[in-house]
């Protein structure tokens, strides 16, 4: 064989596999969004495999109609949304002076930042003195906990080390103190940082699972993944009278499986026009502090 | 206060420079002491203050006396930990299931990264890239209902099972499969993003390298275990200490949400073994000792893992 032909044939091989593993990767993924769009019946038959079967969107339409996954819903949105401004703000607010040469206890700091990152307090402190700080079931718990993170932190500072003195020179000499010449002129120049960064904290917080189920008692303020298990927990049955006089069109695991869907959805949609900010910011991280 | 300074003579500044360089950078740049201080609040309040209020671990923490009024005993819950049956249980789990995630995750995004990066076409190459790495953005949760779901008796695996004439299989309630399950949920969450670093890696070298061995009659595999390979191996040792050295993180959001009491003999691991007697059973001081043994033990792995990482690549190590 001419190592043309066998390098063709290695070519095939790798697309061959590639695509499906692609493929498998996906397949559980359609199979739930499949069973969420299926009859019931067809469901418990086991007829779904990637399409849907007897299409119907009555599974969807209960989704829709529970309050409760519309209130977790607002909870999760807006706790990202406040929790991702703060976050910046926090991350850029700290990371700037420990970027500044002329800061003397920046190495001290940085020394103790990356110190929490490898030493982690046990969980049973951690909740005793969240407690002790008035977060249990307070909406804050999953906001403030997260208000900075030392790898974002570290990728931060790494960025405002890199930008040109003579940014800062100009504004130095007409007199600007640090506050405007961090607002006015090095966030203005780290928009790819900001951007990025603020896409890791708001998946970090859409996300959250820990802190809710440490902290959150009242079901008002279950975000989005709280429910989530509680609804595939299995721990509640869905209104049996319901189903029975919808003759099975929707069950447990239709609802369930479209509760799941519902969940993950908003990330599905943005994720296609934000990946390459993800891509950048892993890159980013493998660069050393 | 300044004009004292001024007249004190040269050598006497430089001594009190010396002695107060902190106050005088406090006082030369206050804002940037400002802008520092939430921050430093946060780190001290959510990851210091937790820190320090481990030493409930030797006492015989009450609720209602608090931290500093609770008895002290010592090690007492820690010899009750080594001498308890359960926690060499959990820490046999954590330990196997460690090494299984080790094993199968850590080679798998090293393979995959060099067959996406044979693959020519910039489409198809976009196209896996990007469903490769959107499971990364699933929370556990999500992951565990997709695997609850399409494990289910009627779910699609067991159709083709029964299809093959073989017995269904309750997969999420079955011991075997419980580990198996937690390094599959894994590679399939977090294969794609680990190529991510080690494509950059691969972009960075040398196309002339690849020339020459093109020039020198090497065919497509030689290329890729000759040149490819050697060239990814220091980012590869690098990760490799770093993955070991965070080798008891098993993530307790990750088994927690695929954990059912069937399985708890072979899945438990500390964290969730923790939550489970300390948040939910409230034994704040026994947990909060074998909380801080895994601390510590963790604490050692990285710093260790680090300084191999340092002596034995380029790259270097975390810091």
């Amino acid at each position: 064989m001419s190592s043309k032909t066998q390098d063709r044939l290695i070519d095939i091989i790798i697309y061959m596999f590639l695509a499906i593993l692609a493929f498998i990767m996906l397949v559980p993924l359609l199979n739930v969004v499949s069973t969420s769009l299926s009859h019931g019946t067809a469901v418990d038959r086991g007829e779904i495999y990637i399409f849907p079967i007897e299409p119907t969107l009555a599974s969807w339409s209960y989704i829709f109609k529970e309050n409760r996954m519309w209130r977790s819903l607002f909870i999760t949105i807006s706790t990202t949304f406040i929790g991702v401004v703060n976050s910046l703000f926090l991350t850029s607010l700290t990371a700037y002076p420990l970027a500044k040469k002329e800061f003397k206890i920046g190495k001290v700091m940085m020394v103790t930042i990356v110190f929490t990152m490898i030493f982690r307090a046990p969980m049973i402190p951690y909740f005793l003195t969240l407690r002790s700080l008035g977060l249990y079931d307070s909406i804050f718990v999953l906001i403030l906990p997260h208000a900075i993170s030392a790898y974002n932190l570290i990728i931060m500072r790494t960025f405002f080390k890199q930008l040109p003195d003579e940014l800062e020179e100009a504004a130095k000499i007409e007199g600007c103190g640090y506050f405007q010449m961090l607002f006015r002129i090095v966030i203005p120049n780290s928009k790819a940082v900001l951007a990025t960064l603020g896409l890791f904290y708001a998946v970090a917080q859409w996300n959250q699972f820990l802190h809710p189920i440490l902290f959150i008692k009242s079901s008002k303020m279950f975000p989005l993944q709280l429910l989530l298990r509680q609804m595939v927990d299995g721990t509640e049955e869905i209104d049996m009278v319901d189903i029975v006089m919808t003759t099975m069109v929707y069950n447990e695991q239709t609802v369930k499986a479209a509760a799941v869907i519902f969940a993950m959805l908003p990330i599905m949609m943005v994720y296609p026009f934000i990946q390459r900010y993800f891509v950048k910011g892993a890159m980013l991280g493998s660069v050393k502090g | 206060m300044a004009e004292t300074v001024i007249s004190c003579n040269k050598k006497s500044i430089n001594e009190l420079l010396k002695k107060h360089t902190v106050i005088n950078n406090i006082r030369k740049y206050p804002a940037l002491y400002i802008m520092v201080l939430p921050g430093l609040v946060f780190f001290i309040l959510f990851k210091y203050v937790p820190i320090l209020g481990s030493v409930i671990a030797f006492e015989d923490y009450n609720i209602f006396k608090g931290i500093f009024e609770s008895e002290l005993v010592g090690l007492k819950h820690f010899i009750r930990f080594f001498n308890y049956q359960d926690f060499w249980r959990v820490v046999k789990n954590t330990v196997i299931i460690g090494s299984y995630k080790l094993l199968f995750g850590f080679p798998a995004p090293i393979i995959l990264a060099v067959l996406i990066n044979e693959v020519k076409n910039k489409y198809f190459k976009k196209t896996v890239q990007t469903i490769f790495y959107v499971p990364h953005f699933f929370s556990w949760v999500i992951i565990a209902g997709l695997t609850f779901t399409f494990l289910s008796l009627d779910g699609m695996v067991n159709q083709i099972i029964e299809y093959f004439g073989a017995e269904p299989v309750l997969f999420m309630q079955q011991k075997e499969m419980f580990r198996p399950l937690v390094v599959l949920t894994h590679l399939w969450r977090n294969t794609g993003w680990g190529t991510i670093v080690l494509m950059a890696a691969l972009s960075s070298i040398d196309p002339q390298v690849y020339e020459s061995a093109k020039i020198d009659g090497a065919s497509r595999i030689r290329t890729i275990f000759s040149v490819t390979i050697p060239l990814l191996m220091p980012t590869v040792t690098v990760l490799f200490l770093l993955n070991l050295g965070r080798f008891l993180d098993l993530g307790f959001e990750h088994v927690y949400n695929l954990l059912t009491p069937m399985t708890y003999s072979v899945g438990d691991i500390i964290d969730t073994y923790v939550y489970r007697i300390g948040i939910i059973d409230g034994q704040y001081s026994f947990s909060t000792a074998i909380g801080m043994f895994q601390s510590i033990i963790g604490f050692i792995m990285v710093i260790c893992a680090n300084k191999l990482a340092k002596k034995y690549t380029d790259a270097g190590g975390l810091w």
